[in-house]
């Protein structure tokens, strides 16, 4: 139980960059997912936190402690990884109790809270087991639990589930956040994958290329995201962006696209005249926002053609070619024209995000 | 998993080739293993019997040489009168202790080069393996000028230290290629467990353990069987069994008898370190707890 706070801190491998700048204050007890594609830096975060690599630059406290030049054991974490990293000669029990056999616990007392770990996370008919004779969800569990059996002051997790199968990934989703609740301890979870910090995290720190981009809850992530390239990783299936220009006149802001013309708000021309425009911009808008109907006639207001549709049980993803470009909508499933079929596509307008051209940065 | 099932189908060309490979190990058994049943049977033998050997052709007469009585004279005579038991006991710890040696330290200079980035690191594990290249006669005379002037020639530490030369490369290239299998994530999560680096790399010695195994075999070997190194740096005061063996081949008398029951002294051992081993030599190779 620690805040983190990570000062200016920048990563270094030889010439190349990882981490640029990065300024991050964990509060005590928060469950705070770094989110990004591969490469972004937020492993090399992790394990600058971790104390497995050096900090090339800035600060990293625990508390009021300056971290950087202690070793892993002096940090008082404790680390999941991605490979799960078991020691393969020792039994699930043995794995678990070496941390606290590291500390001198009495015998007794590693005991007790080996076989607590185990009955948290259901292991406890495998203690006797060798990693080689456990399934992929039962080793992921087993390194949760050497991280879990001492109260460490920081849980790290590096995509702790990324190799499950998606049916556990799902399941281990829920039991790792019921986890962090209920052990209330500051967790740092890293992870590729935007639903497991959606759904996980209480606030979301998205890199890309060593930068952080934002730093928000999930539902400000999702609904306001700072820049392009946040609405893009956030959000399954991707926001839709299209090259658009914008038209004032007389009654309004508009944004002009080959397929449309899309008159925006009165608040959002406001937020488009504050941030200095340009005439180029891009918009975005995310599938769930937009609305489709089959058939030439309808209602909605801008023509399109079915380009393919992906039935998902429920629901389905519809791809559109509006103009000269093509959206994804989805919509519940029913009757929808095949490839080449005309339809109609309709814009939430309140939900469409306007975004300059050149830097990407969202005016709302 | 998929079946490892090799498939085979019957064939004219393959019943051939089976009959060929059973005849080629009818052979190989007479080659490999009849010399050795050879030395026992004779090592019991007085040197009467030892020489009764049958007719060329005559395979009839086979039993000739089974026809004895047997005698553990000349065991007796090479501990009493030949010392052998003090040669085998400077056998066991040239070996030995040039293979401990030989382990301790090649397993943490395998480890370094196999974690650690340096510049110069190929070119440093290029001159460790070049050091094996050339012939052990080609650098025999300066080595014994450097022990002679050390005061090593003649004594254990003096022969294991030669053996270690020679051991030393080898267990640092085959213990390098055991640990970059060993991957390092182990050692991260032991750091994060609360250990030192020198704890975490004690502990995925045991993961390294058919390797280690495999090298103590090979070193233990060619310690055992040296003669050359024996003969010369350890000649005098640290004469080991191939040595001795050597010596009892007289101008006046060859003591057959003994020298095969040096034969079966200088074997048995090797042969019990094998069993000994093979338990590590096949355990863990399978140990696999992390995901690739």
């Amino acid at each position: 139980m620690a805040a983190v706070t990570i000062t200016d801190v920048w990563k270094y491998y030889g010439k190349t960059v990882a981490v640029k700048e990065l300024n991050l204050e964990i509060k005590n007890n928060e469950f705070m997912c770094i989110l990004g594609p591969s490469g972004c830096g937020k492993s090399s975060t992790l394990r600058m936190l971790a104390g497995l690599e050096f900090i090339s630059s800035g600060d990293v406290y625990f508390d009021d402690v300056r971290v950087n030049d202690l070793p892993p054991r002096d940090r008082d974490i404790a680390m999941v990884f991605e490979n799960y990293a078991l020691y393969p000669h020792k039994t699930v029990y043995e794995n678990m109790a070496n941390p606290l056999k590291l500390r001198r616990t009495p015998k007794q007392e590693i005991e007790r809270r080996v076989r607590r770990a185990a009955e948290i996370l259901e292991i406890d008919p495998l203690l006797h087991r060798k990693p080689v004779e456990l399934s992929g969800g039962q080793k992921q569990r087993t390194a949760i639990g050497r991280a879990i059996v001492r109260e460490p002051k920081v849980f790290l997790f590096d995509e702790p589930i990324a190799h499950l199968d998606a049916k556990l990934r799902s399941h281990m989703r829920g039991e790792l956040k019921y986890l962090q609740r209920s052990l209330e301890t500051t967790t740092v979870y890293v992870t590729h994958d935007q639903l497991e910090g959606m759904s996980m995290a209480d606030r979301i720190a998205v890199m890309h290329e060593g930068v952080l981009q934002q730093l928000g809850t999930p539902e400000e992530i999702y609904n306001r995201p700072y820049n392009e390239f946040v609405a893009g990783f956030v959000g399954e299936p991707p926001m839709n962006f299209l090259d658009c220009t914008l038209e004032r006149t007389n009654t309004g802001v508009s944004v002009v696209h080959s397929g449309f013309r899309l008159a925006l708000t009165e608040r959002q021309a406001d937020l488009l005249e504050k941030g200095g425009a340009e005439a180029d911009v891009r918009i975005g808008t995310r599938p769930d926002n937009l609305a489709i109907e089959p058939g030439a006639d309808g209602a909605l207001e801008v023509p399109g053609e079915v380009f393919v549709t992906e039935p998902l049980g429920g629901d389905m993803i519809v791809e559109v070619t509006v103009g000269s470009d093509r959206v994804m909508a989805k919509t519940k499933i029913g009757p929808m024209g095949g490839p080449g079929e005309p339809c109609r596509i309709g814009f939430d307008v309140d939900k469409v995000h306007v975004f300059d051209k050149t830097t990407g940065v969202a005016y709302f | 998993m998929a079946s490892r099932e090799i498939v085979r189908y019957r064939s004219p060309l393959r019943s051939v080739l089976q009959g060929l490979s059973i005849l080629f190990l009818i052979f190989f058994f007479v080659w490999t293993v009849l010399p050795l049943l050879i030395m026992v049977v004779s090592s019991f033998k007085d040197l009467l019997d030892a020489f009764q050997l049958p007719e060329v052709g005559d395979f009839g007469g086979v039993g000739v040489m089974f026809d004895f009585k047997p005698t553990g004279a000349h065991y007796v005579e090479l501990f009493t009168e030949k010392h052998f038991g003090v040669y085998l006991r400077n056998s066991l710890i040239a070996s030995l202790g040039s293979a401990a040696v030989s382990v301790s330290l090649g397993s943490m200079a395998a480890y370094a080069l196999s974690r650690a980035e340096f510049r110069g690191k190929r070119d440093l594990l290029f001159w460790i393996i070049s050091t094996r290249m050339a012939p052990v006669v080609a650098v025999m005379v300066p080595l014994y000028v450097i022990f002679r002037s050390s005061g090593l020639v003649g004594t254990l530490p003096g022969l294991i230290l030669a053996y270690t030369t020679f051991n030393l490369p080898f267990a640092i290239w085959i213990l390098k290629g055991f640990f970059d299998n060993v991957p390092y994530a182990i050692e991260e999560a032991a750091q994060c467990d609360g250990c030192t680096r020198w704890q975490a790399f004690r502990l995925i010695i045991p993961l390294v353990a058919p390797g280690i195994a495999a090298f103590i075999v090979l070193c233990v070997l060619f310690g055992w069987n040296d003669f050359l190194f024996a003969s010369i740096i350890g000649s005098g005061g640290a004469k080991t069994l191939p040595v001795a063996t050597a010596e009892l081949v007289q101008p006046v008398k060859i003591q057959w008898g003994m020298i095969m029951a040096a034969g079966v002294v200088t074997t048995v051992p090797m042969m019990f370190l094998g069993l000994l081993i093979r338990r590590y030599l096949v355990a863990g190779l399978t140990m696999g707890a992390v995901r690739e």
